[in-house]
């Protein structure tokens, strides 16, 4: 698995189920970046309450999130979200469309809420450079997105561009290290000829981008990095492209750490080969009789 | 092996083979203790002069020994900061398995990435050269380890970043 | 902040229950295997083959580690060219700790979808596990996944915990035995205060898979599974153990009820074969009470283990120190999906009270009938979560308030190192 998908497995898997065998359900389970979900059925059986609970909702509601969602869920939404979430749908078990394509259809884009209300800021982005580019000048409006504790995505549309600037913190040297690895590579990957139409990138450790180097609050220490996205018409050309681009876009941070991990384990496998080798060398030099490999009862060696 | 790297290394060889001379020696401090004179370091007669073979002013080798054990500290080459975490997460790796390494020390010398203790004990049920072959492969492998872990991280973030920004082009 | 809610993880031999503290049910109960490119490092055991998928990420030099599967994915891929599958876990201790990296490396980032520098984490462990084996698990966790904290805990003390859901617990103790008895194995586990007895312990080779291998024998004796295709036996059978079985009191009143009124006590299975749909029905009769009879009377299904279950929980407990036998009788608790039978709990109580009574009998007389013991309390506790028992006991434990505390940090991690982990405080117990 390289990429990462953008559906939420658990909403997927458990929506499946429930269709064919509706009973009672109480569950809550969270997704990247603190997004909680609670999915239940406080009434009926067939009546699924799913609601979310979103760190940056208040921002999200001012770039018009509500609207997304209202467009991609339509009368799903309830009005009044449940207590301690920022929104709730409501998914009738007997009123779901035909088995087949379209049921699995519904459910997949019910299992994308949290990708559609992140998306609320880059469309909104989108649409103001289509303006922007209309009126031949200026910059829209900075729009900060404080996803995690520590890290912001950052929005902002220009009449030929929008740019994202997502700034990075690592707690850990080793990931601060390995991160900058990958985040290099990311810069020149781009210099690869199949890749030419990607959006550029940008990275920075300490020093902000010109951008958001106004902001108040900003930290300057070694941990902090700035990567920035440059995204052209191409990219948002037509809706198909502009979903795929933000879906794509949202998961960056979480597909960084994803891959730092991942080669944290292979490190982690090499290593192991690597001492058992030595570990072989050590033993040729015992002599005979010293040679006694502690066994359990099974006969398993204990290592 | 290059070039450069055989004199350095044959030079360890030699120093360890003349070093890995141990006898059976009670502690004159204690009675009835017998303890790896380098590291209680009290009775000054039985220590010998400790020898330091460098081969640049990154990697060296501190020999210390004594008349029941030698202490053996080396420092391996860390030319950027990747090397240097990898240097310290693999020689941690491997002193969190000390207790299989019979020989090697759970904590290196200050100044030092890793450090091995032979004692008496040690050459009495090992063959003497052989632990110096397993020193000089360690120290052979450590770099090769280090400097492949670190081109395939290399390689890993570019097939990374490519497979991240082709999903662009579609 | 507030925080998010602990990961609980409890990897067994055959499958993985995870999901999110707090939830009565896992979130993932999947089995405990991963395919891989290359060879299966053991011949596989796998079921019927699945339509594949080629694997699309071969051709990316770098990161062939990648390129794998798990869980019921990764049985789906066995038959796939170029994929081997492994179960890194083998009687309870991971085997293979490569696999089992990457094993949790995808349980958290594709199915739990949690990025684990948010969360706790607590993981389970078999009785008597090597203490080396913690310390390279809580390695894998703080240090390629920098989780936040780590808690590491023995299965029978969460079977133990998670009992208290049952109304008959009053007083929140943790001190018992635990029968757990999952596909591979049935333990039988003395814990007091918390901690595991690991003299006491005692293995019994039958479980789960033994149970069906006896009703398809059952079955096939009595003709049958002639109209069953072949490559169905094993499945039908175990639909047959789960959905009809039960414990009788008394086998040949049970055999005498049958044979009486055979209509009212046969029940029907109707089956459809996987590739042709054709319909099939056969009759389930006499394998209903006989299925979970082996647990009581071994010699029925096996030639070389005939100690009956009653009598192994006596013995464990007869191991224990005396001054916690008591406590150990009063609160026998069950765990895993083969001790889910109806009544299972009633027979066991009844049988191991006579054992007990005829003991205390004997002494009785022994000392020629002038001391009489007050009797000894016997109960067996079944309740509702009884087969994810662990996990349903690691996710009451981890939605406490002390969980956090007891829990080892990330800085204590980086502090102290993989060592801090060879102890853990015991927690919830009653204070």
């Amino acid at each position: 698995m390289i990429l990462l998908e953008p559906h939420n497995y658990i909403i997927q898997t458990t929506l499946a189920e429930k269709a064919i065998k509706p009973s009672s359900l109480d569950v809550q389970f969270v997704d990247f970046d603190g997004v909680r979900f609670h999915l239940s059925t406080p009434d009926r059986k067939t009546a699924l309450l799913l609601s979310m609970n979103i760190r940056c909702w208040d921002e999200l509601v001012r770039y018009g999130v509500n609207d997304i969602l209202k467009r991609e869920y339509g009368s799903l939404l309830r009005p009044a979200p449940e207590g301690e979430y920022n929104v709730s749908l409501e998914i009738d078990l007997e009123q779901l469309p035909p088995e087949g394509e379209e049921r699995d259809a519904f459910f997949k884009s019910l299992a994308m809420l949290k990708r559609n209300a992140l998306a609320a800021p880059f469309e909104l982005g989108f649409q103001e450079q289509k303006r922007l580019e209309a009126a031949g000048s200026g910059q829209g409006e900075l729009m900060a997105l404080h996803y995690r504790d520590e890290e912001v995505i950052y929005v902002q549309a220009s009449s030929d561009r929008v740019t994202v600037i997502f700034s990075t913190m690592f707690r850990e040297e080793t990931d601060r290290v390995f991160g900058k690895v990958f985040l290099q590579e990311f810069v020149d990957a781009r210099r690869l000829p199949t890749i030419q139409a990607a959006p550029q990138v940008l990275y920075t450790t300490r020093e902000a981008p010109l951008e958001i180097r106004h902001l108040p609050g900003l930290h300057d220490t070694e941990d902090v990095g700035y990567v920035t996205f440059v995204l052209f018409p191409r990219h948002f050309a037509n809706p198909l492209v502009a979903n795929s681009t933000i879906t794509h876009i949202q998961l960056f941070r979480d597909y960084l750490h994803y891959h730092i991990k991942c080669s944290k384990a292979y490190m982690h496998s090499r290593m192991r080969h690597r001492v058992s080798e030595f570990q072989k060398v050590l033993n040729r030099a015992k002599t005979e009789q010293a040679v006694v490999d502690r066994k359990t009862a099974s006969g398993r060696t204990m290592r | 092996m290059s070039n450069v790297l055989r004199p350095y290394l044959a030079a360890v060889r030699s120093t360890l083979t003349a070093a890995l001379t141990l006898e059976d020696f009670s502690s004159q401090v204690v009675e009835r203790h017998n303890k790896p004179e380098v590291e209680v370091g009290v009775s000054k007669e039985v220590l010998l002069n400790p020898l330091t073979i460098s081969r640049n002013e990154n990697e060296r080798v501190l020999v210390e020994p004594s008349v029941n054990s030698v202490r053996i500290s080396i420092k391996i080459k860390q030319a950027d900061e990747i090397e240097q975490i990898l240097c310290h997460k693999f020689t941690r790796f491997m002193m969190q398995r000390a207790e299989s390494f019979i020989v090697l020390r759970r904590k290196a010398v200050k100044g030092y990435d890793i450090s091995f203790l032979i004692t008496n004990n040690h050459t009495d049920i090992m063959l003497k050269h052989k632990i110096v072959d397993f020193i000089i492969q360690f120290m052979e492998e450590v770099d090769k380890e280090i400097s492949e872990m670190k081109l395939s991280l290399n390689a890993r973030a570019r097939v990374v970043a490519e497979s991240y920004l082709s999903v662009f082009n579609a | 902040m507030s925080l998010l809610a602990p990961i609980i993880c409890d990897n067994g031999t055959g499958f993985s229950k995870v999901g999110y503290a707090g939830n009565s049910d896992p979130s993932f109960v999947f089995p405990t295997a991963i395919a891989t490119r290359g060879p299966a490092a053991q011949p596989s055991r796998t079921g019927p083959a699945l339509p594949s998928k080629p694997g699309h990420l071969a051709s990316k030099r770098g990161v062939e580690d990648l390129d794998f599967f798990i869980g019921d994915e990764a049985l789906a891929n066995a038959q796939t060219p170029g994929y081997g599958i492994n179960y890194p876990i083998r009687h309870g201790q991971i085997d293979n700790w490569d696999y089992m990296e990457r094993y949790w490396e995808q349980t958290i980032f594709k199915y739990l979808r949690a990025e684990p520098e948010d969360h706790y984490f607590l993981l389970t462990e078999p009785p008597l596990n090597p203490p080396e084996n913690r310390e390279q698990t809580a390695e894998i966790f703080f240090e390629s996944f920098n989780i936040k904290g780590l808690y590491i805990a023995v299965q029978a003390v969460l079977a133990l915990a998670a009992s208290w859901s049952s109304n008959r617990v009053t007083d929140r103790t943790l001190t018992g035995t635990v029968i757990d008895s999952g596909d591979g194995v049935t333990h039988v586990i003395p814990c007091a205060e918390g901690y595991v007895i690991g003299s006491a312990i005692k293995h019994i080779p039958i479980a789960g898979r033994d149970i069906t291998q006896f009703v398809l024998n059952l079955m096939r004796e009595r003709g049958e599974m002639v109209n069953v295709p072949p490559e169905d036996h094993l499945k039908v059978a175990s639909k047959v153990k789960e959905q009809y079985s039960y414990v009788c009191q008394d086998i040949v009143k049970e055999f005498r009820k049958y044979d009486q009124e055979p209509y009212k006590y046969f029940a029907r299975y109707e089956g459809e074969h996987t590739v042709t749909g054709r319909k099939y029905e056969i009759d389930v009769g006499y394998e209903r009470f006989l299925a979970p009879e082996i647990f009581f009377n071994p010699e029925i299904f096996s030639s070389d283990f005939l100690t009956p279950l009653p009598e192994i929980v006596d013995g464990v407990i007869q191991q224990s120190p005396i001054d916690v036998r008591r406590g150990l009788y009063k609160n026998i608790v069950l765990s895993g999906g083969s001790t889910m039978f109806q009544h299972f709990g009633n027979r066991l109580k009844r049988d191991l009270k006579q054992i007990v009574d005829r003991r205390l009998d004997a002494s009785v007389v022994a000392s020629g009938s002038h001391l009489r013991s007050s009797g000894v309390e016997v109960d067996v506790i079944s309740h509702k979560r009884q087969r994810y028992a662990v996990w349903f006991g690691g996710s009451l434990l981890a939605s406490l308030p002390e969980f956090y505390s007891s829990c080892h940090t990330k800085a204590q991690y980086d502090e102290i190192g993989p060592s801090i982990c060879r102890r853990y405080q015991i927690f919830g117990s009653a204070t």
